[in-house]
């Protein structure tokens, strides 16, 4: 998943973004609301928000993301951890709160389940066809046969399978696979794309011509 | 020990009434006796030498009559109070009853002639001569009859005094009671009142000695509530910078897990246990000492919290359902404790049960502690005394169930190590 982290604390955020870097997430760590300005339409498949931010609140930009129509599943990272505070935090748009300190595994495993249920699923399993997906194992199958992904092949196949139905440009799906500041070649997608198809046969990933790509197996 | 009561307003200024009364019924009734016994003396001699004035007109005619005859009582003898004689006096000191009443003694009241008041053993005589200076009247009347009528005038007073006294008891008994309503009002009012409401003050007292005193609570509450707010304020701050480097701490380990080497790695893992084992205290105090964090009891399943709280290396007995009523985060906070400290004595299970009605035992499988050791832990919890005994932990336990009204007890068990988290008031022993 292409995640934005925005933590102000150094320790923490450096921890945060080399675990779940290390899980396979492409991670965006701002420590202000200042630097995340500069990454406004960039496409996260979740938001991770600190509470109190050195330049204002991560409650408040959140809620304003919320209002310009953002549904980005987001957790409230936070050590804030009184019963209001919990509730102001999920009615202000977070999916889920995490109260300071925690396990990052447990970040990890939340995200799975908040990334589940945006997918309209409670399963971590998909079926496209002949593959199935586990996205909590982060493990494939085609016709009960374990495959192996490469990291930019399994975020691919994540980013589409968290938006069941709907058309990823190619523009966004190179973001959210490789993240802000790296550099692709022009055909880093359909090359890896292709690479996903020999493994995982054609159906797997329908391209959209002139607009990008979406899940198949009439996902 | 039996706490002492204070002593009662009430009771005291009830017990300074009566005592005043009872002087003041010995003091008026002091009074009235003198005054009366001289103002009833005084109008016994004004009757009796009236009563003389007015026989001795009638007893001034001839009296041809024997003394037994003129013992006929006249008119004048009026209510029979007095007794009356006209006595002659002889030559050589004799004398010669000529009349006299009925209540009259035979014999002369008197030897020599006596003029105006006189007094004999039993009778207060007024004498007056009649005609030539030979025959005289005597008026008397016994003392016995006078002390009577002074009793009995005495009597009466005392008793109308007593009355008035009496009355005046039972009607400054009420006013006492009235006048500690206030008092009782304002207990009421305060026992009800938020001390983190800075704006709520009592305002004009019912009685004007009570205004001192609704100025110091109201100075009071609002010094309390602006200490409540700088904790809070604190406490948030605090919560932020312990929380945020713990969880730096607990994310830079996970990494350093993931990278390091495997020699490497049962040290990095012991490193970030004891990273925990400072969460899990760090958040107790937090909660603790939260001064917001007043008691919010609830129902709650403890078997269902159980997992939240999981600690790695513990593995947990409990049954289906574990119901009792206490706060949640509280009760998360003393449990996370206890299972720290089961973790430190060596114990790999903790049994969870409950005893009795939100009475919940927490007992694990660990080395325990030495008899002598539980006890002075007992006594050190319970009179929160060098608190350093028991470790924070435990006190961290022990306040929690003391913020619910109860406390923290360490039964004896054959293995391991229980605590007994009463969640309420302790019921006394049947």
């Amino acid at each position: 998943m292409r995640l934005l982290l925005i933590e102000d604390d150094d320790i923490l955020g450096e921890g945060l973004r080399d675990f779940l870097t290390a899980d396979g997430h492409r991670v965006d760590w701002c420590r202000t609301l200042q630097q995340v300005a500069g990454h406004e339409g960039e496409p996260y498949d979740a938001l991770l928000v600190d509470w109190q931010l050195p330049d204002g609140s991560g409650l408040d930009w959140l809620r304003g993301r919320r209002r310009r129509g953002d549904t980005a599943p987001a957790l409230m990272l936070t050590a804030r951890d009184l019963l209001g505070d919990r509730i102001r935090g999920l009615d202000s748009g977070a999916d889920d709160y995490l109260v300071k300190p925690f396990a990052p595994e447990e970040l990890a495993a939340r995200l799975r389940a908040v990334s589940r249920r945006i997918a309209g699923s409670a399963d971590a399993r998909r079926l496209i066809g002949d593959v199935e997906v586990d996205l909590a194992a982060r493990t494939v199958w085609l016709t009960g046969q374990r495959v192996e992904l490469t990291s930019r092949e399994w975020a691919i196949l994540e980013a589409l399978l968290l938006r069941p139905g709907r058309i990823v440009t190619k523009a966004d799906l190179e973001r959210l696979v490789l993240g802000f500041a790296a550099e692709w070649a022009s055909n880093a997608v359909e090359v890896h794309v292709a690479a996903l198809r020999r493994k995982l046969g054609r159906a797997v990933v329908e391209t959209v011509r002139g607009i990008g790509y979406r899940l198949g197996g009439g996902q | 020990m039996k706490p002492l009561t204070p002593p009662s307003i009430r009771t005291r200024l009830t017990r300074a009434l009566l005592v005043s009364s009872v002087l003041w019924i010995v003091a008026v009734a002091a009074a009235v006796w003198l005054t009366v016994h001289d103002e009833v003396d005084e109008l016994l001699d004004d009757t009796l030498q009236a009563a003389a004035e007015g026989l001795r007109g009638p007893l001034s005619q001839p009296l041809a009559v024997e003394p037994a005859a003129a013992a006929v009582t006249p008119a004048a003898s009026g209510s029979g109070r007095f007794a009356w004689q006209v006595v002659d006096h002889l030559a050589a000191g004799e004398a010669r009853t000529v009349a006299a009443s009925a209540l009259a003694p035979a014999a002369p009241l008197r030897r020599v002639p006596s003029g105006g008041f006189s007094d004999s053993d039993e009778w207060r005589v007024f004498g007056i001569p009649l005609a030539d200076g030979r025959r005289w009247l005597y008026v008397a009347q016994t003392h016995a009859e006078r002390q009577e009528a002074l009793a009995e005038t005495a009597l009466s007073a005392a008793l109308a005094t007593l009355a008035i006294a009496l009355l005046a008891q039972v009607w400054l008994q009420a006013q006492i009671r009235h006048e500690l309503l206030p008092l009782q009002r304002l207990a009421q009012h305060l026992g009800g009142r938020d001390p983190e409401d800075i704006g709520a003050a009592l305002g004009a007292a019912e009685r004007s000695e009570l205004q001192p005193v609704h100025a110091a609570i109201d100075e009071l509450t609002r010094r309390l509530a602006l200490r409540l707010a700088r904790e809070r304020a604190f406490t948030g701050h605090a919560a932020h910078s312990l929380r945020t480097p713990l969880a730096g701490i607990d994310a830079q380990l996970a990494v350093a897990l993931r990278e390091s080497p495997a020699d490497l790695q049962p040290r990095l893992q012991r490193v970030r246990t004891a990273a925990r084992r400072l969460h899990r205290v760090v958040s107790a105090l937090l909660t603790l000492f939260r001064s917001s964090a007043a008691v919010h009891p609830q129902e709650l399943d403890v078997a269902e919290m159980i997992p939240r709280l999981a600690v790695e290396g513990l593995a947990f007995e409990f049954p289906d359902r574990l119901r009792l009523t206490a706060d949640a985060d509280l009760l998360a906070a003393a449990l996370l404790n206890l299972f720290d400290n089961s973790l430190r004595h060596g114990a790999s299970r903790v049994r969870l049960s409950l005893l009795d009605r939100n009475v919940l035992r927490v007992h694990d499988d660990g080395t325990g502690v030495r008899p002598e050791q539980r006890e002075s832990l007992q006594t050190a919890l319970g009179g929160r005394v060098d608190a350093s005994v028991g470790g924070l932990g435990l006190l961290l336990v022990d306040l929690v169930a003391r913020a619910h009204g109860g406390s923290l007890q360490l039964p004896a068990v054959e293995h391991g190590f229980a605590a007994d988290l009463h969640l309420s008031p302790l019921q006394p022993a049947a």
